[in-house]
């Protein structure tokens, strides 16, 4: 990797021009991707040309059905190399390039090697990609692999399939809502952000049934929270089991009130934020009051520390 | 109302408030010139506040963005008019140390261009669809530049400059012809 150049002092209009993509030109590159179809990759130029590709993507330059489809034949040609760092940029085009269902076919038994590769961030990546470009078929052949990657030990790989899950709950909900077993076992994940996510999903499964998000939600504060988002997410769910209690006592939903109210000493500063806005929302208080409300608990709180805000 | 805290955007424009790397995850600005133009304004509105040495946040057209500034280059993650801002605010701030690292402190214009696959691998691995995968700058770093996941654990400075520099080797020379 070259080092820059040395700096022009005060050169201001040498310095405003440069950029590694000066000229740079969708047909030349388009050009360049032909090296994809070498029978010997050279992972380095192959690397380059994806990063030129997505630049182009990037800055608003759009593909041609015609020119998306040869772009993306190529690309599967590189799942030839084992570089590492190339595979990374070809799950990075493949995602951009949202192939049609008969293009995926090509890639599917490569992303599925993939999934159960050794190499966990192979598999936590060619999920992801798996579950961004799939359908209900593809689905149903994948998921016991998805099933398995939610309880996975590495939770990198944990994460990819759960938040996979919560995207896919829009198009496929019936087959999402057949993981549940696994996403409860997600929940009592030590890993902070697995169970965050196991969280989301888990609410979003279950979301219509009130009685299992109130269990859902008592379970969970009187349990380990162990990232400052699952808290977030907690003390929102609360909120909803509040607004929704039938009983709608006082009594009934002391427990829960408690929780909004301890978490406004919780340490870390989105969870107190999270929850004084709770609170003044179920006050009755509308948007405007419940925001001088929260102004004040945060002028008190952090003083100076809070980023400042600017209507 | 959304219950999962939902990201809408993250920009990272240059001082002019050109385009150096974008990601939308929401259908709010459909078209590119739709995008084009919330940056133009989001970039207005805020060149002139002095974000460099903390966040700043800002309501804009029902989004909420916050944003911060460093030498040529401007960050922004934009959010829902509803969306808890510090939770905005811990995304900003894993995206902007992530490419601290990944730049090796030469935190510009010219040296993200010459890294972009590094930042765009960053970005990926930050949101998944509108949705934070990842907030802990060492350890999106680290799943930028290394080969292997390490379960858990973040990475230290040492070792993030070893796969840093195995990164270099493996990935892209300079783009400079």
């Amino acid at each position: 990797m070259a080092q820059p150049l040395v700096k022009k002092d005060d050169d201001r209009d040498d310095e405003a021009e440069y950029s590694p993509f000066l000229g740079i030109e969708k047909g030349a590159v388009l050009q360049e991707a032909r090296v994809f179809n070498d029978p010997q990759l050279d992972p380095r130029r192959c690397s380059q040309v994806i990063t030129k590709l997505l630049y182009l993507l990037n800055q608003g330059e759009t593909f041609t059905k015609v020119e998306a489809t040869e772009v993306f034949f190529a690309v599967t040609k590189l799942f030839q190399s084992r570089d590492i760092g190339l595979r990374r940029m070809v799950y990075l085009m493949i995602k951009e390039l949202s192939p049609s269902a008969d293009e995926v076919i090509i890639v599917t038994s490569s992303l599925m090697k993939d999934m159960n590769s050794k190499t966990d961030m192979y598999r936590a990546n060619a999920i992801r990609v798996l579950c961004r470009i799939t359908d209900g078929t593809l689905l149903t052949q994948i998921e016991r692999y998805l099933k398995q990657a939610i309880v996975d030990k590495n939770p990198v790989v944990a994460s990819a399939a759960l938040v996979s899950g919560i995207h896919l709950l829009q198009t496929n909900p019936e087959i999402v809502k057949r993981w549940s077993n696994e996403v409860q076992e997600a929940v009592q994940s030590r890993a902070a952000l697995v169970q965050f996510h196991a969280l989301g999903l888990l609410h979003q499964i279950r979301q219509n049934d009130r009685l299992a998000v109130s269990k859902l939600v008592t379970s969970l504060t009187r349990g380990t929270v162990r990232s400052p988002l699952a808290q977030c997410l907690l003390i929102r769910y609360t909120s909803q089991v509040i607004r929704e209690s039938a009983t709608s006592t006082q009594t009934g939903d002391r427990p829960f009130y408690d929780f909004l109210e301890g978490c406004l000493r919780h340490k870390a500063e989105m969870v107190i934020f999270e929850a004084a806005r709770a609170i003044t929302e179920l006050n009755g208080m509308n948007k405007d009051e419940s925001f001088e409300e929260i102004l004040k608990i945060r002028k008190t709180k952090f003083g100076p520390s809070m980023p400042n805000i600017k209507a | 109302m959304e219950s999962c805290p939902s990201i809408k955007n993250i920009l990272l424009l240059d001082s002019e408030g050109k385009r150096v790397a974008v990601k939308y995850y929401s259908d709010d600005w459909p078209t590119n010139s739709a995008k084009e133009t919330f940056e133009k304004a989001v970039f207005t509105k805020t060149q002139k506040t002095n974000a460099r040495t903390e966040a700043e946040v800002a309501m804009f057209e029902s989004n909420i963005v916050v944003y911060k500034f460093v030498q040529d280059l401007h960050f922004f993650v934009t959010g829902g008019e509803d969306e808890n801002e510090l939770i905005l605010a811990t995304v900003l701030q894993g995206f902007f140390d992530a490419v601290g690292l990944l730049l090796r402190g030469n935190v510009e214009k010219r040296e993200a261009l010459e890294n972009l696959d590094l930042i765009l691998l960053c970005l990926d691995e930050i949101v998944d669809g509108g949705i934070v995968l990842e907030t802990d700058a060492n350890v999106i770093a680290g799943k930028v530049a290394s080969n292997s996941i390490d379960a858990g654990a973040s990475l230290s400075e040492q070792t993030i400059s070893q796969a840093l520099a195995t990164a270099r080797e493996h990935l892209t020379r300079s783009l400079l012809k």
